[in-house]
């Protein structure tokens, strides 16, 4: 090969990337608005992308998968863990990862910004980006989450115990949240009627509990899940 | 030395080494929160994000100040007259390291524009812009007035020029976060897989024709190839970056196929590198510089073409994303690439600024065997933590910490691998501020 077909070798190698590139470009222009759902992106969720700009949340989390790896991916952050959960956590994150080994700087954020970044959160998690993260994905459901609904047509109280939020703070066999202990084996400690009486106020058992009280849970609701519970021994 | 502005370089290169040192400080500090728990009131007033806006930051202006300043060594050299104007080569050293210093400050006191990697609020941006602009057009001036063109100035100018256009992608406010992203690896990935390997390409063949004496118009030659299959297989390659974040799905041919084929330029690269060596018609005066060049063709395509392939498809990324296997070849390929590119020109230009042609190259070898190696088992160990994440995270469902927990002991023996990297660092610098010239001048 000659200098001179070299030189050719990289302008056509180049030039052609380069056309594919900016071509795709242009149409992924026409694309996004549909992909991103652009008509409910909002001046406020404009304002919660600036918050959390502001607040450089992306140097520890990930978001689409790109930023800091250091804490849990927000992409779906409010299908997991529902607007209450994002809230509570940017309020009092010094409570919220209490025992965790890993904290969330508390950066007093106002309730308005608060506000701003849950709608941020909201409209990010509709973006069609290929159903990622596979953690959060619907059509994949875990292994873990599938053993749960396995076992929720003998056991309602499973069912509840997974959809009502409480995998957010407690796991079950190593699936869910870190804040709250373990349940694996709560059917020790406690009896069904001690844990139907703890769910509905926490508190007036343990003043320092940090669990809410379950208000929104129906009676009904609440039996199954605390007989599900009282099994687990 | 022949021309007295190459001069200059040397205070580029040595504020580069100083911001490297800063840099892995920084990245201990980063390690040590995977490994310990940091109690509230220090997260507080300096989260890890900071310290991350830190680390990485660091790494791109101590990468720039290196390039910037190998390029003023080389350019009266290639061009065969002096710098255009020395003196705006310093006002440009001192723009873009108050700039750097301004934005480390601002960091510390929560000033960011919040954008991984591209934290550097607006206003600074411009000073960036600024020192960029005094870069390019005292460069350009330097060649323009010489008209002596060669291969390798252009393609370093054009490799520069290129780098300085795309950091302009980086500086507006997009309202839609999925178009955000989409022009972040403009910058990101056209950077380090487009305009910086231009640049690397330009310097490493320029170093190698010096080094060996292999005749200009073979260098050049592969020059074209090298850069010519880098622009083919990394721009349109960018399309690995938009396989989840909300892009149209041809996405994930156009970037599978494409980064499939990135390894190879890196692979010509380190033929080259080796069919020089092989045929070189001079004798090596510093074996370490050829070590170095070596090496860094080696760890080139270890850290960005093997490590880089081994999650590049969407039926594998769909699992690794944005997991600690993205950090595994973030520090393999940053480090093979550019730091060890760095390096070299290091050792080929600073001890002849000083006036030594040939150096004793004891501690050179000790740090550089150090770092290599460190970086090697830092990748593996990293790598190792990654895996474990994608499958308990990602396949098994398990929740973020709870995985985690898994990966601690890793994170552990990264940390010691760590001062391993930083100890090898401290020497290499030391060696290089104060290089000492071999016993018996010429060689045995």
């Amino acid at each position: 090969m000659s200098k001179k077909s070299a030189f050719w070798l990289f302008l056509i190698g180049t030039v052609s990337s380069a056309v594919i590139f900016l071509g795709l470009t242009w149409d992924m222009h026409r694309q996004v608005a549909a992909l991103s759902h652009a008509d409910k992106l909002s001046d406020k969720v404009v304002a919660g992308k600036r918050t959390f700009e502001h607040y450089n949340c992306n140097d520890c989390h990930t978001i689409l998968g790109f930023g800091g790896y250091y804490a849990p991916d927000l992409t779906r952050v409010e299908q997991r863990i529902g607007e209450d959960g994002i809230r509570y956590r940017l309020r009092h994150p010094e409570l919220a990862f209490a025992s965790s080994p890993r904290k969330m700087p508390q950066q007093h954020i106002p309730e308005g910004e608060i506000d701003n970044l849950v709608t941020f959160f909201t409209w990010v998690g509709g973006i069609e980006n290929g159903d990622w993260p596979p953690q959060d994905s619907k059509n994949r459901l875990t292994r873990g989450e599938q053993r749960l609904v396995a076992g929720a047509t003998v056991s309602p109280g499973a069912a509840v115990f997974q959809t009502k939020g409480c995998m957010n703070c407690h796991s079950l066999h190593g699936t869910g949240g870190t804040f709250g202990p373990a349940l694996d084996t709560i059917g020790r400690q406690l009896t069904m009627e001690q844990i139907e009486h703890y769910v509905r106020d926490p508190k007036s058992v343990n003043p320092k509990a940090m669990m809410p009280p379950q208000k929104e849970l129906s009676d009904r609701e609440l039996e199954e899940v605390a007989k599900f519970l009282a099994k687990l021994k | 030395m022949e021309y007295r502005s190459q001069k200059i370089a040397s205070w580029y290169f040595t504020i580069a080494l100083l911001l490297f040192v800063l840099q892995v400080m920084m990245g201990l500090w980063l390690i040590s929160n995977y490994v310990f728990t940091i109690p509230q009131e220090i997260v507080n007033v300096f989260p890890f994000a900071t310290a991350r806006a830190m680390h990485t930051n660091l790494l791109v202006l101590w990468m720039l100040l290196g390039f910037m300043g190998g390029t003023y060594y080389i350019v009266p050299e290639e061009t065969g007259c002096d710098i255009w104007s020395p003196r705006l080569a310093w006002l440009q050293l001192i723009v873009l390291v108050a700039t750097g210093v301004i934005a480390l400050a601002g960091f510390a006191a929560g000033w960011t524009k919040g954008r991984p990697l591209l934290e550097i609020p607006p206003p600074l941006n411009y000073l960036v812009v600024a020192g960029a602009l005094i870069f390019l057009f005292n460069v350009g001036m330097t060649m323009f007035k010489a008209r002596r063109w060669t291969v390798i100035q252009g393609v370093l100018l054009g490799g520069l020029v290129f780098l300085a256009l795309l950091y302009l992608a980086g500086i507006p406010f997009y309202r839609n976060e999925v178009i955000d992203w989409y022009y972040w690896w403009w910058v990101i990935h056209l950077w380090v897989e487009g305009a910086w390997e231009l640049v690397t390409g330009a310097i490493m063949a320029f170093i190698l024709m010096r080094l060996t004496g292999v005749d200009r118009q073979v260098v050049e030659k592969w020059l074209y190839v090298e850069i010519g299959l880098f622009m083919f297989t990394g721009i349109a390659g960018t399309g690995h970056h938009y396989y989840w974040i909300g892009a149209p799905t041809y996405w994930l041919w156009v970037g599978g196929i494409f980064s499939a084929l990135e390894p190879l330029p890196i692979l010509l690269m380190v033929i080259d590198t080796m069919t020089y060596v092989r045929h070189r018609k001079v004798q090596i005066a510093n074996p370490h510089t050829w070590t170095l060049a070596v090496g860094c063709a080696v760890f080139h395509l270890i850290g960005a073409g093997v490590w880089g392939f081994a999650h590049t498809l969407p039926q594998i990324n769909y699992y690794t994303h944005g997991s600690q296997v993205t950090v595994s070849h973030g520090h393999m390929a940053f480090f093979g690439a550019y730091a060890l590119l760095n390096i070299t020109v290091f050792y080929f230009a600073m001890p002849r600024l000083k006036g030594i042609e040939v150096y004793k190259p004891t501690l050179g070898k000790i740090g550089f065997w150090t770092m290599s190696s460190a970086m090697m088992l830092m990748g593996i160990t990293f790598g190792i933590a990654g895996v474990l994440q994608s499958y308990l995270e990602r396949v098994l469902g398990m929740g973020y910490m709870t995985a985690q927990s898994y990966m601690h002991l890793w994170m552990a023996v990264t940390l010691v691998l760590g001062v391993c990297f930083f100890a090898g660092v401290v020497i290499t610098v030391i060696d290089l501020l104060f290089p000492k010239p071999a016993v018996k001048p010429g060689g045995a």
